[in-house]
């Protein structure tokens, strides 16, 4: 109680000292949920990916996704080591990918269904609602639970996907992962809908139920998934494998650096807080060398100058940091919210991230506040008291 | 009667500028019993205050030996020092030296903390010592909403409440009216009387001189008389 009077003794600039760190403390926030879902994301995705293999076409580009041939599955089948193949095939949701993109894109996807076992023994897929999709489903779609409101879909309501019409049977609950914000459709369906996004030249000389856009690769128990990557990319022509090593090293290199730019501007912020809090502890405690030097001719130690002092520089730390955190939470929110109609939620703020950054605050209030409370407890009480 | 404090051949500089000393005390000895009350008087610059900051371990001399109750006290580490300050001693400045944020009452428990002792006893201390100087119904009143002499009286119950042996005083009644000032003489006296506590009194006050048994004359940081 007497720490917090001390504190708001000048209010106006305890107040602004405070807002500095509510600054620093909301973008530590705003920017590390942004991260936090990232590192989510590819978590799930390197925990999904590490005993398989990812098979695309081997001229892939960027820009549009490469068809490959159906027959390929079983010549991938026939190489040593794997123990299932099974082709799918993922397009964007989005008929035209707005150019501001953040975060993971709402896909589609169809797959015949040749992994789904393997799969379910380390993903159980739940669903929060309705079914999962079978295979002599027609007509029919599973939704992740971040499309729900962008797709406006419900059990039994019909849903429009790239301009066709599906029946929801299912949504699935919540993973963190990709597929919150993937549709899933009859492995039928969703090669016509791919092959209708080629080019017309192309378009008629394919049989739809001969394209996939890619694979996944199983690797038999004891089989190194790596190594059998490599042996794939030799034995069978015109596709690219990637092993769960090549996947981790190009998505964390690329979250690492997203990440380090990220904490990077936070803690700019939160340094200049830091700063304004040593500004803040110097002024007050030079205004107040009269009355350390009453305290300390009244009997407290050097000890009891310091922490009172250190109180005082945490409680502003603190303040500050709970307030940041506050409207951390109410812009993740929003903006979450506002995400939720385009399939993309960018944001989440993980139970270590809201401790993490309170009591990154309250530590930073009492480094800042060391130096100006170590200068007080050593002033002299007689050169103190003289002081006006 | 025994010796409380005993100061032998104190000297003490102050620097003011890079190369100008100035000789605050000059080999300055002196004894006071338990239970005196005594006076340091001399004009200003004599040197006086300089050493009730001795005495009262608030600075250390440059030179010299000092004994409270019979222990050295002038070569002690701050930690020790600090424990005599709050335990043994207690002070009475001429501006009050309240701290302006804090209730009548708190500004005397805090001294009592300081000391030691848990808040709650603490306040109930203060309670006590406010009562007795008179301040029964002010206790929970800022510095600012007393007039001078409550002010002081506050003062004093800080420096009784962890029962000192020596009370301490610069100019005690430098910033009151007479009346004030006399009612803080007489108080300050019967306390001297009833709990045999020692006081030190630097003023300019003869008024203070008169009612102590004996007075200490300084002049250029030597006693004359």
């Amino acid at each position: 109680m007497r720490t917090l009077k001390n504190v708001f003794r000048k209010k106006i600039r305890a107040l602004l000292t405070i807002f500095g760190i509510v600054i620093g403390v909301f973008s530590l926030v705003v920017m590390g949920a942004m991260a936090e879902k990232m590192t989510l994301l590819v978590g799930g995705g390197t925990k999904f990916y590490k005993d398989k293999i990812t098979i695309t076409a081997g001229d892939y580009s960027s820009i549009m996704t490469s068809p490959l041939s159906i027959e390929k599955l079983d010549q991938l089948r026939k190489v040593e080591g794997v123990k299932e193949v099974s082709g799918g095939v993922t397009m964007i949701l989005d008929k035209e990918l707005s150019s501001v993109q953040m975060g993971v894109p709402a896909m589609i996807e169809g797959n015949d269904g040749k992994g789904r076992e393997l799969d379910r023994k380390d993903f159980p897929m739940i669903m929060a609602k309705g079914r999962e999709l079978r295979d002599d489903d027609i007509g029919k779609a599973v939704v992740g639970i971040d499309l729900v409101k962008k797709l406006n879909a419900d059990i039994g309501k019909k849903i429009k996907v790239r301009d066709k019409e599906f029946e929801v049977v299912g949504i699935r609950d919540k993973t963190f992962t990709i597929p919150d914000t993937t549709v899933r459709i009859p492995f039928a369906e969703s090669q016509k809908m791919f092959v209708e996004t080629l080019p017309e030249v192309l378009r008629a000389n394919i049989d739809p139920s001969k394209v996939i856009t890619g694979a996944t690769v199983y690797a038999a128990d004891g089989v190194n998934a790596d190594d059998l990557a490599k042996k794939i990319e030799s034995s069978v022509k015109g596709i690219k494998a990637t092993g769960p090593k090549k996947f981790q090293e190009q998505v964390t290199s690329a979250v690492a650096i997203f990440n380090a730019i990220i904490f990077g501007i936070a803690m700019i912020s939160l340094l200049v807080g830091g700063l304004s809090v040593i500004n803040t502890m110097t002024m007050s405690i030079s205004e107040r060398t009269r009355e350390i030097g009453i305290r300390k001719a009244i009997g407290a130690s050097n000890n009891k100058i310091i922490k009172q002092f250190l109180a005082e520089s945490a409680m502003i730390g603190l303040i500050g940091g709970s307030i940041g955190l506050f409207l951390g939470w109410v812009f993740v929110t929003i903006a979450n919210a506002a995400g939720n109609e385009s399939g993309t939620a960018l944001f989440l703020i993980t139970p270590r991230l809201a401790i993490g950054s309170v009591a990154f605050a309250a530590f930073l209030g009492i480094i800042s506040g060391l130096i100006p409370a170590w200068h007080a407890a050593r002033m002299n009480p007689v050169q103190a008291l003289r002081y006006e | 009667m025994e010796t409380i404090i005993k100061a032998k051949n104190i000297s003490k500089k102050y620097k003011i500028g890079k190369n100008n000393f100035v000789e605050a005390l000059k080999g300055v000895s002196v004894e006071i019993k338990k239970g005196e009350m005594v006076a340091i008087m001399g004009p200003s610059g004599s040197g006086k205050s300089t050493l009730m900051h001795i005495l009262g371990c608030l600075d250390r001399p440059d030179e010299g030996e000092v004994y409270i109750d019979g222990k050295r006290v002038d070569n002690l580490k701050n930690k020790e020092i600090n424990e005599i300050r709050s335990k043994r001693l207690g002070f009475i400045f001429q501006g009050f030296n309240l701290i302006p944020t804090l209730l009548a009452i708190e500004n005397v428990s805090l001294a009592a903390e300081y000391a030691g002792a848990p808040k709650m006893k603490s306040k109930k201390l203060s309670e006590k010592v406010l009562e007795k100087v008179g301040l029964k119904d002010r206790m929970r009143h800022k510095p600012s909403e007393l007039s001078g002499g409550q002010q002081q009286r506050v003062a004093i119950a800080r420096s009784l409440i962890n029962s000192p042996v020596v009370i301490l005083g610069d100019e005690p009644t430098g910033d009151l009216d007479t009346v004030s000032s006399d009612e803080i003489i007489q108080m300050m006296r019967q306390i001297n009387k009833e709990t045999g506590t020692t006081f030190v009194l630097v003023t300019h006050n003869p008024e203070v001189a008169k009612v102590c048994d004996r007075t200490i004359n300084m002049r250029d940081g030597k006693i004359v008389s």
